[in-house]
C-alpha cells in the first residue's frame, strides 16, 4: 500500500505545476476569447462605419437629385417663353409679320422631329436557340465539313 | 509538522467556507432573478407592448419613398412641368426655449401670422406633441435667411433660458411641383396638390404615371443593418403634343381677343387633322399653376377648368359643316344641286327662319353655306330623314366623348328620335346647330374628318411616355371614318369658294384656307336669346396640303353678336401666327419648292 501511495506520490505532478497548468489553460482561453473579441469588434466596427458611410451617401444622393431638379427647374424658369420673349424685346428684336420669311429649298431637310428624351424600346424578337448544324445537314455534307475542317487544320499547322 | 499544516488547512477552510458558499449563493441567486424578471416580462401583455415601442422607436423608422413626380414636356422639349425642392418647417417642441422669438421670426420672414406660430410652438411637448408643421412650400431663399438668423440667434445668446432663442425651428427638403410657364397651358397641364395628387388635365388623366410608385419601408438606425434603398422608378415623364410657341400665340390672340370685343370668355384649339395631335389649346380663365391654391377662386360658379373640352355649347352655325357632310356623303344632294330658298321651312310644327329672317331664292350648295342658311340645313336634315342625319352626326363623334387623353371631358348632348325630351322640330333645328351641344375639341375632331380626307383621328395630346430609360410613342387611332375622302375634298373645296366668294375676315394671305362661321343663340330658361351669343369659327388649311385645324369660340361678345365679324378676323389673326410658327411657306412659295 506504501509502495502504492510512494510510487503515485513519485509520479504525480507538483501542486504547484498543476496550479500553473491551470492557470495557463486559463490564460489560453482568455487570451484566445480576447482574440475573438478584438476580431469581432474591429469587424463590427468597420461594418458599423460603411454602414454608416452608405446612410451618408444615400443622403447626398437624395440631396444631389433634389439640387439636380431644383437646377431643372430654375433653367426652365428663366428660360421660359415669357422670358425669352421679354428678353429678345429687350435686345431689339421684334415678332416676324406674315410677309417676311423667306423660304429656300434645302436638299435632303429633314422636318424638325419632336424630342427624343431616351431611345425608343428594342423590338421584341422571340428568341430561338439554333439548332447545331448536325440536326439539319445531310451525313455527305457533314462528311465535307469534317474533311475541310481537317484539311484547313493540317495546312494551319504546316504553316 | 504534516499534522499541524493540515490542521491549519482545515481551519482555514472553515474560515473561508461560508464566504464561499454566500458567493455560491449570490451568484445562484441572481441567474434566478433574471429568469424570473424574464418570465414576468414576457408574460405580461402592458410591458411586452411598452417594450415593443421603445424598441421600435428608438431602433429605426418607418419611411416612405416617394419616387420623383416625372415631368412634362412640349413638344420640342420645354419644361412645362417639373420638380423643385421646398422646404417644411416645423417645430420640434421639447427643443423650444422661447415661443415668442419663435413666432416673431416666422413671421417677419415667413409671413405667417404670429398667433398661430406662437400657440403651436408654445403646445407642452408629450406622446401625442412632439412636432408642429408650421409652413409648407417654403423656398431656399427664405431658409437661408431663416438659418443665418438661427445662427446669429445661438451665436448672441446661447440658448440661455428666457433668452431669445430659435431653438426648436427646423425645416425638411423635399420635392414640389414647379410649373416654369406659370399661366401658359395652365388649363390642358392641370395641378398637383400638397399630398401629390394631379387635379384636371393631363395631371389628373396621368396621374398613376406620372407620380411612380411610392414604397414604404422600415429603416434602422443600426448602422450594422443598413440596407441599400430598393430601386424605385421615377415617376414617368411626359412629351406633349403642344407647341409651347404655338400655345403662347394662340393664348395671347385669344386673351385680345376677349379684349376687344368684351366676350366673357375664349377659346382656340389648334389640332394637326392628319394624327388628331393637339397643338395648342388657348381658353380662359388660366391660373399660375404655381400659386393654384390662392387663384382657383377664379373657376368659381361653375367655371370649367378647360372650356375646350369640359363646357358644351350650342355652337349654331358651324355645325352646318357636319349637316352638309352628311347631306353630300349620304348622296342626298350634289354641291351643284339648288334649293330654292323661301325663308322659311315647316317642320314638326315649328318654323324654321334664316338668319336675316330673309328668302335667299336659288341657292346652289355652296350659296347654301356661304349664306349659312337655316332654311337650306333643316330641309337636307329632311331629306336624309332623321335616321341618316343621325347617325353621320353619331359617327362624327357629336354626343360622345373624343377619348381624349385628358381629364373632364364633356361629351355634349345630341338628343335621338326616341329620347323623352326629342320631338320632330328638333331635326330641322339641329341641322343648324341649333338644340345640340358640344365643346370646341369635339368640333374640332369632327371637322378634321372634313380636313383629312374622311378620316377621323382621336385627338390626343401625350406624343410619347418615357418610362424605365424608353420612350415610348402613343399610337395614333383612327376613331372614325365618317365621310368618303370624296366628300371630304368637295366640302373643303364648297367652304374655301365660300370664303373667298364672301371676301370673308377670315381668308388669310398667301394661304388658302376653308372655314364656315358660326353664331349660336344661348337657351335661357326662357327660350334663346338674340343679344348675346357664341360666336364661333372653324377653319382649316392650306387647302391643298392641311395641316392645321383651327377652332375658335368667343363666349358672348360685346361688339357684335355675328361670328364672321369676331370669330373670323381672330382665326385669321391666329393662322397668320401659327403658319409662321410651323414654318409653313404660302401656297404659291410651296408650290414652287415643289416644282409644281
Amino acid at each position: 500500500m506504501d509502495r502504492v501511495q510512494s510510487l503515485t506520490q513519485a509520479y504525480s505532478q507538483a501542486p504547484w505545476r498543476k496550479q500553473l497548468q491551470m492557470m495557463g489553460l486559463f490564460l489560453l482561453v482568455v487570451v484566445f476569447a480576447a482574440i475573438v473579441a478584438g476580431i469581432y469588434l474591429s469587424v463590427t466596427a468597420r461594418a458599423a462605419e460603411i454602414g454608416r458611410q452608405i446612410q451618408s451617401l444615400q443622403s447626398k444622393i437624395e440631396d444631389v437629385e433634389q439640387t439636380n431638379s431644383d437646377l431643372m427647374s430654375q433653367l426652365a424658369f428663366i428660360t421660359s417663353a415669357e422670358q425669352m420673349r421679354s428678353r429678345a424685346l429687350s435686345m431689339g428684336f421684334r415678332p416676324i409679320e406674315l410677309a417676311e420669311p423667306v423660304f429656300l429649298p434645302v436638299p435632303e431637310y429633314v422636318e424638325r422631329q419632336p424630342v427624343i428624351l431616351a431611345p425608343a424600346p428594342a423590338p421584341v424578337v422571340p428568341s430561338t436557340p439554333p439548332l447545331p448544324a448536325e440536326y439539319t445537314e445531310s451525313l455527305f455534307v457533314w462528311l465535307q465539313r469534317q474533311i475541310d475542317r481537317s484539311t484547313f487544320l493540317f495546312f494551319e499547322v504546316q504553316e | 509538522m504534516n499534522s499541524t499544516a493540515a490542521r491549519g488547512s482545515d481551519a482555514l477552510h472553515k474560515d473561508f467556507a461560508w464566504r464561499y458558499m454566500l458567493m455560491g449563493a449570490v451568484m445562484s441567486v441572481m441567474p434566478i432573478l433574471i429568469i424570473f424578471q424574464m418570465v414576468r416580462i414576457q408574460t405580461n401583455p402592458a410591458h411586452v407592448e411598452y417594450l415593443r415601442q421603445q424598441s421600435s422607436t428608438y431602433s429605426g423608422m418607418v419611411q416612405t419613398i416617394i419616387p420623383p413626380r416625372g415631368e412634362i414636356y412640349d413638344r420640342w422639349g420645354h419644361l412645362l412641368a417639373g420638380n423643385k425642392t421646398v422646404y417644411e418647417v416645423g417645430i420640434e417642441l421639447s427643443q423650444v426655449r422661447n415661443p415668442n422669438t419663435i413666432a416673431l421670426a416666422l413671421s417677419t420672414l415667413l409671413g405667417l401670422d404670429y398667433n398661430f406660430v406662437f400657440t403651436a410652438a408654445s403646445q407642452e411637448a408629450s406622446e401625442n406633441a412632439v412636432y408642429a408643421v408650421v409652413a409648407n412650400n417654403v423656398s431656399k431663399e427664405q431658409i437661408d435667411q431663416l438659418a443665418e438668423l438661427k445662427d446669429k440667434v445661438e451665436e448672441a445668446y446661447m440658448g440661455r433660458a428666457n433668452d431669445p432663442s430659435l431653438r426648436g425651428v427646423v425645416w425638411y427638403p423635399k420635392l414640389a411641383r414647379s410649373y416654369p410657364e406659370k399661366e401658359m397651358g395652365s388649363n390642358l397641364l392641370g395641378f398637383v396638390n400638397r399630398e401629390g395628387k394631379g387635379f384636371f388635365g393631363v395631371e389628373e388623366q396621368y396621374n398613376n404615371l406620372l407620380a411612380g410608385n411610392p414604397k414604404t419601408l422600415w429603416k434602422s438606425f443600426d448602422p450594422n443593418q443598413v440596407e441599400l434603398p430598393p430601386e424605385l422608378p421615377e415617376g414617368a415623364s411626359l412629351v406633349l403634343t403642344i407647341d409651347r410657341a404655338i400655345q403662347a400665340a394662340m393664348e395671347d390672340v385669344i386673351d385680345r381677343a376677349i379684349e376687344t370685343h368684351g366676350a366673357e370668355s375664349g377659346t382656340i384649339v389648334v389640332v394637326d387633322p392628319r394624327s388628331g395631335e393637339i397643338m395648342a389649346m388657348a381658353t380662359t380663365p388660366r391660373i399660375d399653376l404655381n400659386e393654384y391654391e390662392r387663384q382657383l377662386g377664379r373657376y368659381a360658379d361653375g367655371t370649367p377648368f378647360n372650356r375646350a373640352i369640359s363646357q358644351a355649347y350650342e355652337t349654331g352655325s358651324v355645325f352646318k359643316v357636319l349637316t352638309m357632310a352628311a347631306a353630300l356623303d349620304s348622296g342626298t344632294v350634289r354641291p351643284e344641286t339648288t334649293f330654292v330658298d323661301t325663308g322659311i321651312f315647316e317642320i314638326g310644327g315649328t318654323y324654321i327662319y334664316n338668319w336675316n329672317g330673309g328668302a335667299w331664292g336659288p341657292q346652289d350648295m355652296t350659296g347654301c353655306m356661304r349664306h349659312s342658311l337655316n332654311v337650306c340645313m333643316a330641309w337636307l336634315a329632311t331629306q336624309m330623314k332623321a335616321k341618316t342625319f343621325y347617325d353621320y352626326m353619331q359617327a362624327f363623334g357629336i354626343g360622345h366623348l373624343t377619348g381624349v387623353d385628358m381629364a373632364g371631358e364633356n361629351p355634349g348632348r345630341l338628343k335621338l328620335p326616341g329620347d323623352e325630351d326629342w320631338y320632330d322640330a328638333d331635326l330641322g333645328t339641329n341641322s343648324f346647330g341649333q338644340g345640340v351641344s358640344a365643346t370646341p375639341l369635339q368640333m374640332a375632331t369632327a371637322i378634321s374628318a372634313v380636313a383629312n380626307d374622311g378620316v377621323m383621328m382621336t385627338p390626343h395630346i401625350v406624343h410619347s411616355i418615357v418610362y424605365k430609360g424608353y420612350q415610348y410613342e402613343i399610337e395614333r387611332r383612327v376613331s372614325g371614318r365618317p365621310i368618303s375622302p370624296q366628300t371630304a375634298r368637295e366640302l373643303t373645296e364648297m367652304l374655301a369658294v365660300s370664303l373667298e366668294v364672301e371676301s370673308s375676315d377670315a381668308l388669310v394671305s398667301g394661304y388658302r384656307v376653308a372655314g364656315k362661321t358660326g353664331t349660336g343663340e344661348i337657351p335661357t330658361p326662357f327660350g334663346y336669346t338674340s343679344n348675346q351669343t357664341n360666336a364661333s369659327f372653324v377653319g382649316w388649311g392650306p387647302v391643298d396640303d392641311i395641316r392645321f385645324v383651327v377652332y375658335v369660340w368667343l363666349e358672348k361678345p360685346q361688339s357684335s353678336i355675328w361670328g364672321s365679324e369676331v370669330a373670323a378676323p381672330v382665326f385669321r389673326e391666329a393662322v397668320e401666327e401659327l403658319v409662321v410658327l410651323l414654318n409653313l411657306p404660302p401656297d404659291d412659295v410651296r408650290a414652287q419648292l415643289q416644282g409644281k
